[in-house]
Formats: C-alpha cells, structure tokens, sequence
C-alpha cells in the first residue's frame, strides 16, 4: 500500500496523500489562467475518473443514471457498489460530462481556427465554439433534458451554474477576447444564457444535423449583437450629451 | 415504574463497577499486546488504553435497553433521517444483473438499525435478496437487542443476516481479506480505542472497489450560532435526559464527550486516505450542518 502513494500525489481529489498535504483544500484551483505553470488537476480523482470514464460510455443507453454508473464500475473492474462513493451520485456523470466537454473544446478550437473557412473575428468565432459545444452534446441529447432537470434541482444547480460560467468564460477566452472593462461580465452572462437556450432548443430538435438549432443560436447571438450595439450607442449619445451640458453649463458660467 | 427503576438500579450497580481503577472491570479483556504505558481518551478523561475497550462496554451495556428512545429523544427523532438518508446512498443490492451477491459488514451495529435498513434496501426495494449481511458488535448487550430485533423481521430477510462478536479493530480470520462489498459503521467508531487499526482492518477484508462507509457524530464549525445551540443541547440537555430517562447520567456525558473529542470532519477523511481508501470529492457529506457527517471511501484497484 505505502509503495502506491506517492504515484497518487498527483491526483488531489481522490487523495492518498499524506496528511500534511491532505489539509490542503482538496480541489486545487486556481482563479486565472497561466501560459507558465501547468493547468491544476481536474475535480475527479484517479478511482473517480475511473469509474465516470467507463460509465459515461453507457450514458447514450442509461443516460445519467446509476444504472450507467454501476455498469461502468463493472467494465473499470470494480464492484456494482463503487459508485456510492461518488459524492453526487448521477450527478457525479453529468459533471463530467460537462467538465470533459467543456477542456475538449481547447483542442477543437486550434482545429476550427485553421483552415480556409476559419471564423475571422471574436464573434465568428464564439459562434463557431458554441456551436462546437452544442454538437459535443450530440451523442447524449435524447438523454439531455433528464440530465437539465438534475442539475436543476436546488443541490446541484450551484454547481451546474458554475460549469455554465465557465464555458462561457472558456469561450471567450479561446476566441481571443482580451476585454477588461464591464463588458467582461456581460459578455459571459449574455452567451451563457444563449448557450443554455440554444441547448434546451436542441433537445426538441429533430432536424437533420441540427440546422434549426443553429439557426436558433445565430438568431439569439444576431439580437445580443444588434441589441447591445443599440445600447452601445445610447450610452454614447447619454455622454455626449451630458458632457455637452456641462461645458454650456461652464460657458455661462457655472462653477462646474 | 418498577422496571424502570429495576433499570435503573441496574445502572446504577454496572455503573458503580465500570472500572475506574485497574481491578473490577467487568467487560474489559484486558488485550495483552496494547502498551500499557500508551494512553487514549474516554470523553475527556486519559486513561490506558486498555482500558478504554472496557469502560466502553460499560457504557454500552447501560445503553443497550434504552437506545431507541434515548436516540429518539437527543436528535429529536432526526437519527432516523440520517440513517435512511446513509443507506439509500449506499444503495445496497443494485447490482446488474440483479441477484449478483453482495456481502456486507456492519460494525458496531449490534441494534441492527442500519443492517435492517440495508436488507430493506436490497430486498423490498432492489428486490434482490442475495446479499449476506453480518452485524458485528464488540458488545454481546448491543448485539442480544438485535438478535431480539430481527426475529420480526420477514423470514427471508432473516436468513440473510448473521451475528458476530468481534473487535473491529482485530476481526476474526473468519472474515477473509478482499471478501466484502461494503463495510459500514454508524456512530461505532467514534468508540474505538485504535481507529486506524479499524481502518486499516476495513481496508483488508474489502474487495477492491468495496466501500467503506461511515456515519459519525461530527463538527458544526461552520455555523458558529448554530454550534453553540448544538453545543447548549449536547452538555446540558443531554446527559439530563440520560439521567431522567435511562437513569444513566455518566453514560450520556460520555457520549457527548466523545463527540466533542471525535476528529473533524477534514481530518477523519485524512485518516481514511491514511488507511489506503480513495475518497472522491471532499470524500464526506455533512448532514444537518455537519452534526453528523457521512465519510466514504473506496478502496482502490491497486
């Protein structure tokens, strides 16, 4: 046993560590990206993984149930009853899903940006890796609206907010928007609700190869366009217009 | 009335004679191989640890008769909840195909309340009965009061469940290395005198990929107003109730003593891993704001 530990340091989640590394908080994140250091370890530990790597191979049979969960300890090797020790049970599945989906999209994206047809500009190419996204989703969509009502329940949707958070962060950062300013968040909050409705949309879609779907998600990402490049301009006008005002106010003398 | 104060009484003898000094200790076997120099602790007190499995026993034959209601009556009825909520996590007897056998241990279940709630599990909800199901208590008492227990239990279910006396942290050559599917232990292991060696006994007789699970008193230091209401409750009210109900007052304070020295919830899953389980996320589960925790932990392929 004691020889097996160390190979294990590096998994933080399921840990066979040490107790001085142990008081460590056990998911190692890290709240910015760095070209410099490798990437933290992800949430699922080495038996975990293990476990959700084979059932997730029987999701497009079980969908993201126990079932797939115990059929898959069984291919891994282990017991029916392994996966009682997922903390999330079948949630544990859609994570997962979520989390593997969400780093794939990395290696898709060098793909999609080559080429002759690559997506010139950030928002062909956030348009480009949603609809990436949603296509990842394409094996497990007869099983998806089951696993959206998981996530929806009060325990779990924390959690699935935060996965959504961050894929919209993912994508924004992959299609090489570099802005600081108040558009940071509304950019992430405006795909993230367009990426959840276009997702919902695809789960009814019976068109061939999904050309409904995106269609849908062109016409959403079209009104975010049209409807922020409005706003943009009242907030221009509202400030012209102020600072107008003042300097006609400091024209006729007002102590401004 | 009379019986109560029978009880009572009898405490009140078993009491007089739960060993303070080395000479009466009436169920302690005084296990050679422990150190006597080596101390550990029995709610706040330190004595030898030889002594610690005794005055346990104490205890625990006390509480035998009274642990139902007592139970009842300190978590408000909520230990049910835990229980339940402990076992369908569990899901004991869902196995594909359907019938395959499991075998489990429940340690320090002499009451079977968690043992009955897995057999319901696999045989009323899974419909499978072929799961083989040992309770195991250090003390006859606890164990006579399941045995009692499970005699109303349906007849196939009984004939799935078997009795043994054992330590845990020793468990008899009987119980062979990687031959279990799930270990459990509710509100046993706190009372060990060598946790580890438990763990690490746990550890052995899993098969891998068998689960170790455990429900434990545990600490509600998140909810600092809530800890010190839980805090008021466990000290005063309490080893009142022992005294008024059970007519066992040092019983109950030793309860909650040991709760307040049981390792936090970070810690106790450190001791896990130590073990050689893997624990997946934080590796336990807080119920009711972490009075009582949920550890679980899996023992690896290799």
């Amino acid at each position: 046993m004691a020889t097996a530990l160390p190979t294990r340091t590096a998994t933080r989640c399921f840990r066979t560590t040490r107790p001085r590394t142990c008081n460590q908080h056990i998911h190692s994140r890290r709240a910015f990206h760095s070209y410099d250091h490798p990437p933290p370890p992800g949430p699922f530990g080495a038996t975990e993984t293990l476990i959700l790597s084979a059932a997730y191979k029987h999701v497009p049979e079980h969908g993201f149930t126990h079932r797939a969960l115990s059929l898959g300890a069984c291919d891994a090797g282990l017991l029916d009853i392994s996966p009682s020790a997922l903390p999330d049970g079948a949630f544990s599945l859609i994570r997962y899903h979520l989390y593997t989906q969400r780093l794939a999209l990395a290696a898709k994206s060098s793909h999609i940006f080559q080429g002759e047809d690559a997506p010139v500009g950030v928002g062909a190419k956030v348009t480009a890796l949603t609809w990436e996204r949603l296509m990842a989703n394409r094996e497990v969509i007869h099983q998806w609206q089951e696993a959206l009502a998981v996530m929806a329940q009060p325990s779990h949707a924390p959690a699935s907010l935060k996965e959504l958070a961050m894929l919209s962060d993912e994508i924004w950062y992959l299609a090489g928007d570099t802005a600081v300013d108040p558009s940071w968040y509304t950019k992430r909050a405006t795909l993230s609700m367009i990426y959840s409705s276009s997702e919902l949309f695809m789960t009814n879609d019976h068109s061939p190869d999904y050309v409904e779907t995106n269609k849908f998600l062109k016409r959403r990402l079209g009104e975010v366009q049209s409807v922020g490049g409005a706003l943009g301009a009242i907030g221009q006008w509202v400030g012209f217009t102020a600072s107008a005002g003042i300097n006609v106010l400091r024209s006729k003398g007002a102590r401004i | 009335m009379n019986a109560r104060s029978g009880l009572r009484l009898g405490a009140r003898a078993l009491r007089a004679s739960t060993p303070r000094a080395p000479v009466a200790r009436p169920f302690s076997t005084t296990i050679p191989q422990y150190d006597q120099g080596k101390h550990t602790h029995f709610g706040y007190e330190t004595i030898p640890e030889a002594e610690k499995q005794g005055r346990v026993a104490g205890v625990f034959t006390n509480v035998a008769e009274s642990y139902d209601k007592m139970n009842d009556l300190m978590s408000l009825g909520v230990h049910r909840l835990w229980k339940d909520y402990f076992v369908s996590t569990l899901n004991p007897g869902a196995t594909t195909p359907l019938g395959q056998p499991q075998k489990i241990l429940d340690v320090a279940g002499g009451t079977g309340d968690i043992a009955f709630r897995m057999l319901h599990n696999a045989h009323v909800l899974n419909g499978n009965p072929n799961i083989e199901l040992t309770i195991s208590d250090i003390n006859p008492a606890m164990l006579e009061v399941g045995r009692q227990r499970s005699l109303a239990l349906p007849a196939e279910q009984q004939s799935c469940i078997s009795f043994l006396e054992a330590n845990a942290e020793t468990l008899p050559s009987s119980i062979q290395d990687n031959s279990l599917d799930l270990y459990t232990v509710a509100f046993g292991i706190r009372n060990f005198t060598n946790m580890r060696a438990a763990l690490k006994e746990a550890h052995r007789v899993l098969k891998p990929g068998g689960i170790f699970a455990c429900l434990e008193f545990s600490k509600v230091d998140r909810f600092p107003l809530f800890n010190a209401v839980y805090k008021q409750w466990s000290f005063s009210a309490i080893p009142l109730i022992g005294q008024l109900v059970a007519g066992d007052r040092d019983s109950y304070q030793y309860l909650v003593e040991s709760i307040e020295r049981f390792p936090t919830q970070v810690e106790f899953r450190d001791m896990i891993v130590e073990a050689g389980f893997d624990v997946a996320g934080e590796g336990y589960e807080n119920l009711t704001g972490g009075i009582a925790a949920i550890h679980r932990g899996i023992k690896p392929l290799r």
